[in-house]
């Protein structure tokens, strides 16, 4: 994890802004480019190298879900939403685009710096969390195989702790997770099982 | 007294000798205080700006004469806005230079945003703002503090100890430099921060005494700062390992301007600018005191170039202008980045040497990059040694 003071490096990142021709789109691209960032506006629809961009800017107000090249919520890259209008249909819209800063219109000589550090930090919390969440699941869905090696390890005259116990010192000497070791207990069992029946 | 009232153009007879009936007059307003908490930085900065009104009304290539509008805020932040104001709508001045505290400036910018008036900053700043009303021109941090950081950590080692006035300049200049002395592979040994106006240094002291840093970083305004320069000389003359060769103070806004004020105790510590002024210039040069002089006087020669170009242009205006022209001031022939509208400026390491520097480190023409966006830690502290690893 970075720490939390840091120079924040955004010169040659990469911004994109999706408004349609206006002042407030003129105003965040002065901005941008004050801060030392390549930014392009276009309108209505995002163009594929967007995929490549280090941040994305939309408008709440007339945006749509077909502009964007990723399933709603979905962007690969943090996202600031540019809130105009406050119906709330539209608050609605840019919430399921999952933004993780916003920007107020009218846009004036500030706001853009502090909207690309928070939806950053924003987004990469939102992605590690995610990732955890995955790692999590993974494991989760490891524990029928954990029992299963467990109780293999126990037919061997062990009872459930000590067999428990021989599982983590297994997984500790072949240095990999416990769910790693319960797998090849597993297919080792599977693997004698076969044997046995082709005797 | 009405504060209203502190506002009247000073209109000198005999300014305009040179082409009297040929100059356009123009009014631009000037915010600097007259007392307070950091009246000699003030004053320096305020007799830059009439020095160079003076000598473009004397001009006769220059169509224009100044005509200065002034207001004195009396050291108290919350009246710049006000003056601001006033200044801007009491008479046809568009353009104000003024403000030497961050916290000042940050007050008027609103009142500019409004009316469509333009600010000139000339005091050294901590950066990461470009607003389209205000022209920046002293140092932002890759103009002092990073090239600072750089000369001084091969010198000294990369261990700092950080005092600051209790405001955004203190506190944001020592985030940088905690960023920049971590990259220097330094640690951060004490890090304290003083009131405006606070004179009580002792406990900085004692620490640093205590933990023995390489360098101490001084973001110090006004009285805390002189009584800190004091008391760390003190220290000195009882343990020699807090003499300026062992362990200087550095600082990215000490200029010859409060040297008088200081004394001796200063002898020997390390400052970055834009300008320090050469013993042997003559001319125009000779007679700028300090870069707070320097980037005021090169404030006035700027704003009587672009309204010689457009007598009309306002803040809108500026950026087309900078990104064509360049601009004779003090350091030098300048440009303006028309995208950030900070200066390009010289960068100078001093050493205080009797009443002024000796600069030890000189680099031309440094870009502005208020957002420290191109700070590249290789280029400023060299590539990290690998450690053996056994």
């Amino acid at each position: 994890m970075s720490r939390a003071t840091r120079i924040p490096n955004l010169g040659g990142a990469r911004a994109f802004v999706l408004h349609r021709p206006h002042a407030t789109g003129a105003a965040i691209l002065r901005q941008l480019a004050a801060i030392g960032l390549d930014a392009v506006d276009c309108w209505p629809e995002l163009p594929a190298e967007a995929l490549g961009a280090d941040f994305v800017f939309f408008d709440a107000d007339l945006g749509f879900d077909e502009q964007f090249p990723w399933a709603p919520g979905e962007a690969p890259m943090p996202t600031i939403a540019l809130i105009g209008s406050e119906a709330p249909g539209r608050i609605e819209w840019a919430l399921s685009q999952k933004a993780d800063a916003q920007l107020l219109k009218p846009v004036g000589n500030s706001g853009v710096y502090s909207a690309l550090l928070i939806a950053r930090q924003s987004f990469e919390e939102r992605r590690s969390l995610a990732d955890e969440i995955v790692a999590l699941r993974a494991r989760v869905a490891e524990r029928q195989t954990i029992v299963r090696a467990v109780t293999a390890l126990a037919a061997q005259g062990a009872t459930d702790d000590r067999a428990y116990a021989q599982l983590r010192s297994l997984a500790m000497s072949w240095q990999v997770s416990m769910e790693e070791a319960a797998r090849r207990i597993v297919a080792m069992t599977d693997e004698g099982d076969e044997h046995s029946d082709h005797a | 007294m009405c504060l209203a009232c502190l506002a009247f153009p000073v209109l000198a007879a005999g300014l305009f000798r040179f082409g009297e009936q040929m100059k356009r007059q123009v009014e631009i307003g000037v915010l600097y205080s007259r007392s307070g908490t950091y009246p000699v930085v003030s004053e320096a900065s305020r007799a830059g700006v009439l020095a160079a009104i003076a000598d473009v009304n004397a001009d006769p290539q220059m169509p224009i004469a100044f005509v200065p509008v002034e207001y004195d805020p009396a050291g108290n932040v919350d009246n710049y806005a006000t003056g601001c104001a006033d200044i801007l709508a009491n008479s046809k001045a568009r353009h104000i230079i003024g403000c030497v505290t961050s916290w000042s400036r940050k007050e008027v910018i609103p009142v500019l945003e409004k009316t469509g008036g333009t600010l000139w900053y000339a005091s050294p700043y901590e950066g990461f703002e470009a607003n389209e009303h205000v022209v920046y021109m002293h140092a932002c941090p890759n103009q002092h503090l990073v090239p600072l950081l750089g000369y001084v950590v091969p010198k000294f080692g990369a261990n700092g100890y950080l005092v600051g006035s209790n405001y955004i300049w203190g506190w944001e200049t020592n985030r940088v430099a905690r960023d920049l002395i971590a990259d220097a592979r330094g640690d951060v040994l004490g890090e304290r921060y003083l009131r405006l106006g606070e004179t009580d240094v002792s406990h900085m002291i004692a620490e640093i005494e205590a933990t023995r840093p390489s360098f101490i970083l001084n973001n110090l305004i006004g009285p805390s700062s002189y009584a800190f320069i004091k008391a760390y000389a003190e220290l000195a003359s009882r343990d020699e390992r807090f003499g300026p060769e062992q362990c200087p103070i550095l600082s990215c806004n000490l200029t010859e301007a409060e040297l008088p004020v200081i004394g001796a105790f200063a002898q020997g510590h390390l400052s970055a600018g834009p300008y320090f002024r050469r013993a042997d210039a003559e001319g125009t040069s000779g007679m700028i005191g300090s870069s707070l002089a320097a980037s005021n006087y090169a404030a006035v020669q700027v704003l009587a170039r672009v309204l010689a170009i457009n007598p009309e242009a306002t803040f809108a205006e500026l950026p087309a202008i900078f990104a064509r022209e360049q601009f004779d001031t003090p350091f030098g022939r300048i440009a303006i980045d028309p995208r950030t509208q900070h200066a390009t400026v010289p960068v100078e390491i001093g050493r205080v040497s009797g009443e002024g520097f000796e600069v030890v480190q000189r680099t031309e023409a440094v870009a502005p990059d208020p957002y420290l966006s191109r700070y590249d830690r290789t280029e400023t502290f060299g590539r990290p040694r690998l450690k053996v690893v056994s």
